[in-house]
């Protein structure tokens, strides 16, 4: 979720062009829910690269390198494509923490851009992950907003040390 | 990359509103299995320097070992050949060193075109990002630090990370896939033809199904005039994989 709270993104236009043209890049940091929205875990933080604007789909294709955090238990690392007209899936390329030796893959599901995402993980070469992380997840829809408790991060309404 | 040098200025500008739109739900991404025949297996095996002495052999007995769990993890090859046909834009070198010389500080995002090894399939796209690290002037050529993925169109990516020098070959770590390649581990040589315009990859992929057979094929050998031939790079339907990235 992005909360219009950590200055993110930071859009580059290096490329010095008036449409979105390979040599734009934008560093991002956004908050991270659990997927049942009743707890703040942390941030994700990366790069997107541009490669191409892609004008028939009214979007733009992004080389997405970044990780999310989830505060005491470690993190996650991935890297791929960022479409910003469809879903797409991003390689795990490893972790830290119980994610530590992790691969896999991830989806990425757009629900209002570039404000609201919804990932899917599928992890493998990991221990059971714990319960707190494992609720059942809200569908996502553009309303979805976190629980009250998760977005003031009250200590019931967030995992131990959450990433900030 | 010297092929396009452009001069940025230090002015940073922010976008303003940005947009919001509601986006399709359904996700495109379809992967294809193809059963296959069996391949050779090709072990990869570095040539390694020995140095001054020889060292006593290290052996590690493990009576734990099942009698099953001998034979060393498969190693498939894939060859793919990557070309910038200059109708992409790339690269982009932004010169955020502000230095006449290439200098840590300059980064280099790019995307070119990529062909199956015998180049008479398109497969997709590589895109990503070369990170100056240092010029080697007695070398003439550079190290940079590349980041980035291989698209083979509704097969999945390869993720990519490592060492990109101008002057000679170099392996770089495969970090992840999706698609047909997801869980995937290994390297991937590059060999650079011409540069920056021609590079010949030969990935040597673990951890992953059998190939499917569209993905495979007798090489072309590198030299310096390989090109696509005609069909592949007009992108007609039979010289080119299901959906290829563009």
């Amino acid at each position: 979720m992005n909360e219009r709270d950590r200055s993110s993104p930071a859009v580059l236009k290096l490329s010095q062009k008036p449409v979105n043209s390979l040599g734009d890049l934008v560093p991002f940091t956004n908050k991270l829910y659990s997927g049942d929205l009743q707890k703040r875990v942390g941030i994700t933080a990366g790069l997107c690269v541009l490669i191409q604007h892609v004008p028939e789909k009214k979007g733009d294709r992004y080389e997405a390198i970044y990780s999310f955090y989830f505060g005491d238990y470690g993190h996650l690392s991935v890297q791929g494509p960022y479409l910003t007209y469809e879903d797409s899936y991003l390689a795990v390329t490893g972790g830290s923490g119980i994610f530590e030796g992790a691969y896999g893959q991830v989806k990425l599901h757009q629900i209002v851009f570039p404000m609201k995402l919804y990932y899917t993980f599928y992890l493998k070469g990991i221990g059971d992950l714990p319960a707190e992380l494992l609720g059942k997840p809200v569908p996502p829809s553009p309303a979805v907003e976190p629980s009250a408790a998760a977005k003031a991060t009250e200590p019931h309404g967030s995992i131990p040390n959450f990433t900030n | 990359m010297s092929a396009l040098r452009s001069t940025i200025s230090s002015g940073i500008i922010r976008s303003t509103s940005p947009t919001h739109s509601l986006l399709p739900a359904a996700s495109s991404f379809k992967p294809i299995r193809n059963p296959c025949l069996p391949q050779t297996h090709k072990l990869f095996t570095s040539s390694s320097n020995t140095f001054s002495a020889p060292k006593r052999g290290f052996t590690c007995k493990s009576q734990a070992i099942p009698s099953d769990n001998s034979a060393p993890e498969k190693v498939q090859e894939l060859h793919v050949y990557e070309l910038n046909e200059r109708d992409r834009g790339s690269p982009a070198y932004l010169r955020l060193s502000q230095k006449s010389v290439n200098s840590l500080g300059d980064l280099v995002p790019f995307s070119n075109k990529i062909y199956r090894g015998d180049l008479e399939k398109r497969i997709g796209i590589t895109s990503g990002i070369c990170i100056l690290i240092e010029h080697k002037p007695e070398l003439k050529g550079d190290r940079y630090e590349a980041i980035f993925s291989f698209y083979f169109g509704d097969y999945g990516h390869i993720a990519v990370q490592g060492p990109y020098l101008t002057y000679q070959d170099s392996y770089l770590a495969i970090k992840g896939g999706s698609g047909i390649f997801e869980g995937v581990s290994g390297q991937v040589k590059l060999h650079q033809i011409v540069f920056p315009f021609k590079i010949f990859y030969t990935f040597y992929l673990k951890g992953i199904g059998e190939l499917p057979e569209e993905l495979l094929c007798k090489p072309v050998d590198p030299h310096p005039a390989v090109e696509a031939v005609p069909a592949a790079k007009a992108c007609e339907p039979h010289a080119t994989i299901a959906n290829f990235t563009n």
